[in-house]
């Protein structure tokens, strides 16, 4: 942990879009059931998704849902900072949840639950940023 | 977009867009109110002032600090012991406010003396306090009294003290909430850094967030201290504000309420690379999640476990009680910030209640985001309402019980409905899970007290039976319920202490081992093999 203080770089911050329209409903009715299970958990059970600026949602739904997904595969994660580790926590718990509330997610070959956890993560970013009706998202100072 | 309009506001078209009701299929890119905006003229908002949200909800909690205010007498009187943010030290910070009793004359001439003057005699009535916090308020930001110039100033006279200036005035935003913005950043720019603290373990949090509702930091941090964590300071209740300037030492932020301290802990996490983790300190299951998620970052889970098990097997018989009694009842869950989220979903799951509103009276539109998530289809949500729209709401919801602050529970009241204190609890503290219980047991007793039928006759027109005599609360709730239930020898209504906080203050506990002590071990042993 440094004890120095670092200036953030706002230019990084700028609100970048990347969905103009709900990525869930090009896909079949099988894969929106079962996405939409995964985001009602997430929903109604985490905070990470909520952190108040729109790039600052971007890094978090990539990093926990990145982590979650390999998890699910059975892949190892690394952490090699303490920020990765916090993200690697609520990953953790996500998998937990999901293997325990979803057992249909353990029967899943692993191609199909990084298809799966990326649409997931599609439709999280569109939820929570680039769909989102709250007007201080695109605020680049916390 | 879903939005309700109230009759009593057709008036104010304006405020249409700040209600919603959620409806099937609804998410957040359909329904989501307007929030944290300039109060719309014309109606007759209950926020707090964005002075109130730095003294009064931030900066107060502190312990060991003495808290003035530059203004007029009013702003400090107003902003006192309305929170029952206890300590443990006696209740200092509850005790005492001071003011600088600011007049018309100081308006007129500048009231830097007059500051001065208070700060001194402030250190001299109190000769053990050496911290202060001063806040500034409408009057004297207008004319233009420079605080920080008067406390540095003093504290080149006294070189033990330490002041905190604290530049929200009134007017500095919409509400409140403009005041913890403000006061999270001016506290990580002048304090954060400034003091070195003692490291005692392998494991080092801030708790961020959290304000010692009737003890609620207390119980949390007993948690912690049972898997050994230390806990490096309290954003701010019950926190000490030297502990606060070593906020920079900390492993992890485990924060509480985002909506009154996110600032800092994202201020930590960029400049310091000290990571966030949300939390909730509220339900047996978002709680257990919370401490396992602290044990997994430090890699102790099993201390985690050990407590959850204990706890659960201790509570759940007693909450389940209540949940049982509970089923269905109608709750408009009108906090004003962070509680609308915290509560929405586990009291649903884990008391059986059913939240047909939420409401803020500050927050932003990502409490109103996190909060709609959280609660289930037909439910109002509700920015910013004034007083008619609160009563037009009850109308035509017909709740059996609102959990908001004093001000609309007095007028809840009123009309029949009971509320239950959520900002300053009835018989907290509700976090932990012993709290939770004592929450589901204060909702029961709101519910299902007869004083709610017995006030709503009138014993000057209506019939008065006097052929029954008087009914409990347990003949209310149990009429209708089975018999597994009502003659459970498992269930039982909460028995803990009236007093759930006190004896934590005194407790012991264990003494980890370091990884450095281990290390310290080896090196001790390969000296005596040198030898
Ligand atoms: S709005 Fe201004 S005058 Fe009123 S209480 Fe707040 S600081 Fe004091």
């Amino acid at each position: 942990m440094s004890a120095t203080a670092k200036q953030a770089k706002t230019s990084e911050r700028k609100y970048q879009p990347i969905y103009t329209s709900n990525p869930l409903a090009e896909h079949d009715p099988l894969t929106q059931e079962r996405v939409g299970q995964l985001e009602n958990y997430i929903m109604k059970h985490c905070l990470w998704q909520f952190n108040s600026r729109g790039w600052d949602r971007r890094k978090q739904n990539a990093g926990i849902l990145g982590k979650t997904a390999q998890l699910l595969c059975g892949e190892p994660v690394d952490n090699p900072t303490p920020l990765e580790k916090c993200y690697w926590v609520d990953a953790v718990c996500l998998d937990r949840a999901y293997r325990e509330l979803f057992p249909w997610i353990t029967t899943l070959p692993a191609d199909e639950i990084k298809s799966l956890m990326h649409t997931l993560h599609a439709r999280m970013d569109w939820l929570t940023i680039d769909g989102s009706l709250n007007l201080e998202l695109t605020v680049q100072n916390y | 977009m879903p939005h309700h309009e109230f009759e009593c506001s057709k008036v104010i078209p304006e405020r249409k867009e700040h209600a919603v009701i959620k409806g099937k299929g609804e998410d957040l890119t359909s329904c989501l109110p307007k929030g944290y905006l300039n109060t719309i003229p014309g109606s007759i908002s209950e926020r707090g002032c964005a002075y109130c949200g730095a003294k009064h909800v931030i900066g107060t909690p502190m312990k060991d600090v003495i808290h003035i205010s530059h203004g007029p007498v009013g702003c400090t009187y107003d902003t006192w012991q309305t929170k029952r943010y206890i300590s443990d030290n006696d209740n200092y910070q509850l005790k005492y406010t001071f003011a600088t009793d600011v007049k018309e004359k100081h308006i007129v001439f500048g009231a830097e003396k007059l500051l001065k003057q208070n700060i001194l005699e402030a250190f001299k009535a109190f000769p053990k306090i050496k911290r202060m916090t001063i806040y500034q308020t409408c009057a004297t930001a207008l004319i233009g009294d420079d605080i920080n110039a008067i406390a540095d100033e003093v504290m080149a006279e006294m070189p033990d003290v330490d002041i905190f200036v604290c530049n929200s005035p009134g007017f500095a935003g919409p509400s409140q909430s403009g005041g913890h913005h403000k006061i999270n950043i001016a506290w990580i720019n002048q304090k954060v850094g400034t003091l070195e603290p003692k490291i005692t373990s392998d494991y080092v949090i801030n708790y961020v967030g959290e304000y010692n509702i009737q003890g609620d930091q207390e119980v949390m941090t007993d948690y912690f201290k049972r898997m050994g964590i230390q806990v490096l300071s309290t954003f701010t209740g019950n926190g000490s504000y030297d502990d606060l300037r070593t906020m920079h030492r900390a492993h992890l932020n485990v924060l509480e309420c985002a909506r009154s301290a996110e600032y800092i802990c994202d201020e930590l996490r960029e400049r310091y690379g000290i990571p966030r983790l949300d939390i909730d300190g509220f339900g047996f299951k978002p709680l257990a999640d919370s401490l396992r998620k602290i044990g997994l970052f430090f890699g102790i889970e099993d201390r985690a476990e050990a407590i959850i098990a204990e706890e659960t097997a201790r509570w759940q018989p007693e909450l389940d009680w209540y949940k049982a009694r509970l089923q269905g009842k109608k709750v408009c869950l009108w906090p004003g910030g962070s509680k609308l989220w915290h509560w929405a979903h586990a009291i649903q799951e884990e008391m059986g209640v059913k939240v047909v509103s939420v409401y803020t009276k500050f927050g932003h539109q990502g409490d109103m985001e996190k909060g709609i998530s959280r609660c289930g289809e037909g439910a109002l949500a509700i920015d910013d309402p004034n007083e008619l729209e609160g009563l037009e709401a009850l109308d035509m919801l017909k709740p059996d019980v609102i959990f908001t602050g004093k001000r609309p529970g007095e007028m809840a009241k009123k009309v029949g409905v009971p509320y239950l204190n959520a900002h300053a609890y009835h018989n907290g503290p509700y976090k932990g899970f012993e709290g939770w219980v004592r929450f589901a047991r204060d909702i029961y007793n709101a519910v299902y007290s007869p004083i709610h039928q017995l006030a709503m006759v009138d014993i000057s027109k209506d019939e008065i039976p006097t052929d029954r005599g008087f009914v409990t609360r347990r003949m209310l709730s149990d009429k209708d319920l089975p018999v597994e239930i009502t003659g459970s020898t498992v269930l039982s209504p909460y028995t803990g202490k009236f007093d759930s906080v006190s004896h934590l203050r005194t407790k012991t506990y264990p003494d980890f081992p370091r990884a450095g002590d281990a290390e310290e071990i080896i090196a001790v042993v390969e000296q005596g093999v040198q030898a």
